[in-house]
């Protein structure tokens, strides 16, 4: 969303965009399974987040499991933590050839699309973002994630066809959402950090590029999220085309914003467990403000969690984090 | 002749050679892997032992040097393991008879609720490849499928991971209960949620950073038991 980027990169203020939906689900008393299932209970987490922390920005769900459903794969939703994909659904190139791309109507797809377009709806005055996997991490979910990085070399194009179904999906997926109204979307993509720079280029990035060439435009801006990445393959991450980046806490950021062309936002990486979930609000105020010194000279960062804050986030850490930014800000 | 087949047998553990069917790496297409060497090697006549120590482990600790150092990743890093192992099977007779003697037992496993693998199956390649007997329980493993183990291998060291922040906390009644059977019992935790304070909270004896550092810990608790 070109209106999004500008007010970025033309304005001395820091964005704060913590990824924050759990917290969300806590303030309503819902289940993590609940959101996950019904995308009115998602929306209202979202809202609930939204409105308690006067966010200008926000998200849904970094669900990692919801897309490989669709393809068949088997999900474990316990109640109160995030879902996972059971077992291994494909284990050779006939699975391969014979798996089919799947409609939108599949397994919990419709709740996460009403989700984004009740936020849409009613949540005003906020920049809301949509959720989805990126390609090598869908493929990883549906072939077994060990398998499939040794298969990258022994099979390649087992999981070049693989990934060439996935990214078709996620074409579709993400046009649905972005037909909803949101301002983009967030592609989380962490298993592509496993990768050297050249493999992350050759099988997620030139996949993510034909998802970005899609769908990506003036009114809708993909955020390709990598919190696998430890600097070695940001470059290829940069290749991807999306407007902008985000990092996890892998990275050390200002290599990231050096490394990145000025006009790219760059997104992160405050530690969602360590700092977020173990640490007190005086240590979150601390990094928090040692972070956006650090970056001070870099219009393009967007402040933000290296990742989806886990379960049982304090409170009082995220109003911490933000406080820090608006102290920040008001010394500018 | 003897010495040649060593350092071939390195080579393509370093290099993930596992077989000559196998397509990887590409340079070394065609030509026999780490199965085929070390059948040829052992019919030689060259002892399992140096087999085991001068081309498995040196190979898999340079393997684990490159990775720390970031000239390679996780995929380079499984393929090296996968050729390991493929050597490795060779090796199970001298193994079972005494004649070649590993550094200690390790049991591992993915703590109960958490059915992350990579980290572990990672984990337990490399110590395998550093010269120990690996005792893998999976993932979801509950508190009394370790003690069991534990109980079995009085002398063995455990292994421990999860990946979740909700998983995490499940880690420390495992300990306990490892503690209160046997306890001498060592045990090292990881996983990347963890940090070395969390580790020394929930009584662990060691937080393993990376393979390496978990590596390093091992053949220290080792060298101890020996002496």
């Amino acid at each position: 969303m070109k209106e999004w980027i500008d007010s970025v990169l033309n304005h001395k203020r820091r964005q704060a965009f913590p990824l924050i939906t759990h917290p969300g689900i806590e303030l309503m008393g819902a289940t993590v399974k609940s959101a996950v299932s019904d995308g009115r209970v998602q929306y209202e987490a979202i809202r609930a987040a939204s409105e308690t922390f006067h966010l200008s920005t926000c998200s849904s769900m970094m669900d990692l499991t919801v897309e490989a459903e669709a393809f068949g794969a088997k999900v474990n939703m316990p109640e109160d933590e995030t879902p996972r994909v059971v077992g291994r659904l494909l284990k050779e190139m006939s699975d391969v050839e014979q798996l089919q791309v799947p409609a939108l109507d599949q397994g919990r797809l419709p709740a996460y699309l009403l989700a984004n377009q009740l936020c849409v709806s009613n949540i005003k005055e906020r920049t809301l973002f949509s959720g989805c996997i990126g390609p090598f991490s869908l493929a990883g979910r549906l072939y077994d994630m060990s398998e499939i990085m040794v298969s990258i070399y022994t099979e390649p194009e087992t999981i070049l066809l693989l990934l060439s179904k996935c990214s078709a999906f996620l074409v579709d997926y993400c046009k649905a959402m972005k037909s909803t109204g949101t301002a983009g979307v967030i592609m989380a993509e962490p298993a592509a950090g496993l990768l050297s720079d050249e493999d992350c280029r050759l099988y997620s990035s030139d996949f993510v590029k034909q998802i970005v060439q899609e769908v990506q435009d003036d009114n809708f801006t993909v955020i390709l999220h990598n919190c696998g990445n430890s600097g070695q393959c940001t470059q290829a991450m940069i290749e991807s085309g999306a407007n902008a980046l985000h990092f996890g806490n892998a990275i050390d950021i200002t290599e990231a914003l050096s490394e990145c062309p000025p006009h790219l936002i760059v997104m992160g990486n405050l530690d969602p467990v360590s700092l977020f979930k173990q640490s007190n609000p005086d240590q979150v105020k601390q990094s928090t403000l040692e972070l956006l010194n650090r970056t001070k000279n870099y219009p393009n960062f967007v402040i933000s969690s290296g990742c989806d804050l886990p379960p049982q986030t304090p409170l009082e850490n995220i109003r911490a984090f933000l406080e820090a930014v608006e102290e920040f800000n008001r010394s500018i | 002749m003897k010495l040649e087949l060593i350092n071939k047998l390195f080579e393509c553990v370093e290099f993930g050679k596992i077989n000559i069917n196998s397509p990887y790496p590409p340079q070394m297409k065609g030509l026999p892997g780490a199965d085929e060497i070390t059948q040829e090697a052992l019919v030689a006549g060259v002892n399992p032992d140096e087999i085991l120590n001068r081309a498995l482990i040196a190979a898999m600790n340079k393997v684990g040097e490159k990775f720390t150092e970031k000239k390679i990743f996780v995929p380079q890093m499984l393929l090296s393991a996968k050729a390991m192992n493929a050597s490795m099977n060779h090796l199970k007779p001298y193994f079972a008879d005494g004649s070649v003697k590993r550094k200690g037992v390790f049991i591992v496993g993915t703590v109960f609720g958490d059915l992350h693998d990579i980290g572990k199956n990672l984990l337990s390649m490399m110590v395998e490849g550093a010269g120990w007997e690996v005792i893998d329980l999976g993932i979801d493993v509950n508190t009394e499928a370790f003690v069991e183990k534990v109980k079995e291998y009085p002398d063995a060291v455990v292994g421990i991971s999860a990946l979740l922040t909700t998983t995490m906390v499940n880690i420390e009644p495992v300990i306990k209960a490892i503690k209160q059977a046997s306890p001498a019992t060592k045990v090292i935790v990881g996983g990347a949620p963890l940090t070395a304070a969390f580790a020394a909270s929930i009584g662990a004896d060691a937080y393993g950073k990376n393979p390496r550092e978990g590596i390093i810990w091992l053949d220290l608790q080792s060298q101890k038991m020996n002496n």
